[in-house]
């Protein structure tokens, strides 16, 4: 009787850690296999749509320039998470590198750690202390200044603003805030100027910004967020959406509290749901990035340098890829642009995507 | 000893299979990284372990080392406190905290799930309170000398020839050091049979004179304290500290690494052993995934089913244990 017992359970063991072994071997199966193609990475700096755009670019680059890129989006512990995969993919062994650095004031000893082992580009959030090669992105604080002006034009006589964003440890999101306030209060332009988010109340003459609400890309604290605004104040004139997930559930809040057009929605990014709000004259308007392009443009300079070729970095050492106004005039050509770019994503890949030649024109224009 | 085996096995298997798939696996810069972060969730897991033991829980884990990562640059560098009392600072609010669940849980009679969970919400609530959500930082030089804590051996007085001591991060030191400690206080002191004995079976031990109450509070002061100097550690890692995020889910890591490593959540069992071998797992498969270029996206599904086959063959070598010992029983009675 104890023999059979010890062997059943003896089987159920081996069976247990023999599957566990298969998990992971199984899993890779498709990965190990070596290949002469540059190995680079493009990490980001959250979960959000936003990023799925800029995946779909890095992988089309990949592609086109011939390279193997490994593309990976911290959670919400996104320091943590972005060391690990830095570090296991350094571990690796990989050419190059793109990262949006979270908090880059902080994160000097990882990036130093990249810049030592690998070529460092950063793209989306810059850290111009790191020894980066190249930064690619826009530039957030004129961003943040094109979404005042839209904020002005959606409430011409004035008003309350509340903002919401994701996190302002980034530098991205510092200075599109920054840029915004800056815009409304009718300032000189500052990049390294900061209103402190606990210093309550800015007030400027016509515009009034009551509060900065952060979610650290907690989405059911994002819509809490929005609607606790829309309950709180009763004149509230604009609501506005910093990182691509916020204006939706704004969006909602302001819906259900049934005070559409009573208060201005203002967006920022390409989410669909604003982009059909703003169809439907519920959003006024979005400053749109260019995510497929950082996508691409990371992936095209870090090819060229794992190949020798450091002219595809810009004498400043900066790649500009300009933000853009969308209003209810341009929304649907905008929609036309991605829905084209979602499908080429998918197309033949013999057939490069006019984005892809539009990236690599825009690049002399936007370098200056 | 032996009934960690179960764990080793399945730890050497990943490790094993992780070398064969990726030749890079084992550089000495992964070992290193590998070591540092399975250190790192060790301590948390033994501070954990403590509560375990006695049958309680403590969910507050991850907020109080996000409590304590954002309170001590807030108090250096916004309050400009000199380092020291920065220091004692957290180390006492640590103290408090668990100070303050032990006595809610032994004289009040509340359960620790509930306690541990307000305090989940309540340190997180004050941390991001107290700095405004703003993101605060290690960057500063005052905290040079304490990053030594999360640099490698060669760093530390008198090492710096040591050939191999530049490839063995000091937290693995700590651990160790934790660890021996903590094994020979549950193990060899009668105060660590105490907090066994009541884990099994607290009213037997209240009967035979252990005072049940002060032992359950010391058990949290531990957890709180080894918590709060785990976030330390955890921060001078990092650098960067969100207060909305910093810490998240680290509770339930710990908790993991603790059960993983043969501690029954309801008490009286454990060893330190399987518990630095729990959390080793828990960062080896991490790791595993990466090195494998398994979808990053599978990361939390891979890790849950490698750890249930890990408890359920556990589970099947404790059943099979136990039947060969009562047989034996009944044959010795037969004869």
């Amino acid at each position: 009787m104890s023999t059979k017992l010890s062997r059943v359970c003896g089987v159920c063991g081996i069976v247990g850690i023999t599957c566990i072994g298969l998990i992971l071997v199984g899993c890779s199966g498709n990965r190990t296999e070596e290949s002469s193609q540059p190995k680079v990475a493009y990490i980001t700096n959250g979960i959000a749509s936003f990023w799925n755009y800029a995946e779909r670019g890095a992988k089309d680059a990949a592609e086109e320039f011939d390279v193997n890129v490994n593309v990976q989006m911290p959670g919400t512990n996104a320091v943590e998470d972005q060391k690990r995969m830095c570090q296991d993919l350094l571990a690796q062994g990989i050419d190059g590198m793109a990262i949006s650095p979270v908090d880059p004031d902080n994160q000097g000893d990882l990036l130093a750690e990249i810049a030592q082992r690998t070529r460092l580009i950063t793209h989306d959030s810059d850290a111009p202390e790191s020894d980066r090669l190249c930064y690619i992105g826009m530039n957030n604080y004129t961003a943040g200044r094109m979404c005042g002006q839209l904020v002005k034009e959606a409430m011409p006589e004035g008003g309350s603003v509340m903002i919401f964003v994701g996190r302002l440890g980034q530098a991205n999101s510092r200075l599109r805030r920054q840029g915004m306030i800056d815009e409304l209060m009718d300032r000189e332009p500052d990049e390294n100027r900061y209103d402190e988010p606990s210093a309550g109340e800015i007030k400027g003459e016509k515009y009034t910004i009551l509060d900065t609400r952060t979610d650290g890309f907690d989405f059911g604290k994002a819509k809490a967020q929005a609607q606790d605004a829309v309950a709180k104040y009763d004149d509230l004139g604009c609501m506005v959406g910093l990182f691509v997930y916020n204006p939706p559930f704004i969006l909602d809040a302001v819906r259900e509290a049934d005070k559409l057009g009573k208060i201005k929605i203002v967006a920022f990014d390409e989410d669909e749901k604003s982009l059909q709000g703003i169809k439907d004259k519920e959003i006024y308007g979005t400053v749109v990035q260019n995510p497929y392009k950082y996508g691409y443009e990371s992936v095209r300079v870090l090819a060229g340098l794992a190949r020798g070729d450091n002219s595809v970095i810009p004498e400043n050492k900066i790649l500009y890829i300009p933000a853009r106004q969308i209003r209810n005039d341009n929304v649907d050509e905008f929609r036309a642009e991605l829905d084209r770019l979602s499908s080429e994503a998918s197309a033949d890949t013999d057939n490069p995507p006019d984005a892809k030649n539009d990236a690599s024109t825009e690049k002399s224009v936007t370098e200056s | 000893m032996k009934k960690n085996l179960g764990i080793l096995g399945i730890l050497l298997v990943v490790f094993v299979a992780t070398a064969i798939g990726n030749s890079n696996f084992l550089t000495a810069y992964n070992m290193f990284n590998l070591l540092e972060r399975a250190s790192l969730y060790g301590i948390i897991g033994i501070g954990v372990a403590f509560v375990i033991i006695t049958g309680g829980i403590d969910l507050s884990i991850g907020s109080l080392i996000g409590l304590v990562a954002t309170l001590l640059p807030f108090l250096v560098l916004d309050l400009s406190l000199p380092l020291a009392v920065g220091l004692i600072a957290i180390f006492a609010l640590s103290l408090c905290v668990g100070l303050t669940h032990g006595v809610l849980i032994t004289r009040l009679k509340l359960q620790p799930f509930v306690v541990t969970l307000c305090g989940l919400m309540i340190y997180r609530g004050i941390a991001r309170w107290v700095v405004s959500d703003k993101t605060m930082g290690y960057g500063n030089e005052v905290f040079s000398g304490l990053k030594v804590l999360v640099g490698n051996m060669s760093q530390l007085p008198g090492m710096s020839g040591v050939s191999w001591a530049k490839h063995v991060p000091v937290a693995f030191l700590i651990l160790l050091v934790l660890g021996v400690i903590s094994s020979v206080f549950l193990n060899k002191t009668i105060y660590g049979r105490y907090l066994l004995a009541l884990g099994r079976n607290e009213q037997a031990a209240r009967f035979s004179g252990i005072n049940t109450s002060l032992m359950i509070v010391l058990a949290y002061v531990i957890c709180s304290l080894i918590s709060g100097f785990g976030g330390l550690l955890f921060a001078l890692d990092y650098g960067s500290i969100q207060p909305d995020s910093f810490g998240n889910f680290y509770e339930l890591y710990a908790i993991a690494a603790a059960v993983l490593g043969g501690c029954s959540l309801r008490g009286g069992e454990g060893s330190i052993v399987g518990i630095i071998l729990g959390a080793a797992l828990m960062r080896l498969l991490m790791n595993s995934i990466s090195m494998l270029g398994i979808d990053d996206q599978l990361e939390p599904a891979v890790i849950g089913i490698v750890i249930l086959l890990g408890v359920i063959v556990d589970e099947l070598v404790k059943r099979f244990a136990a039947r060969r010992r009562a047989i034996k029983q009944a044959r010795e009675v037969g004869a």
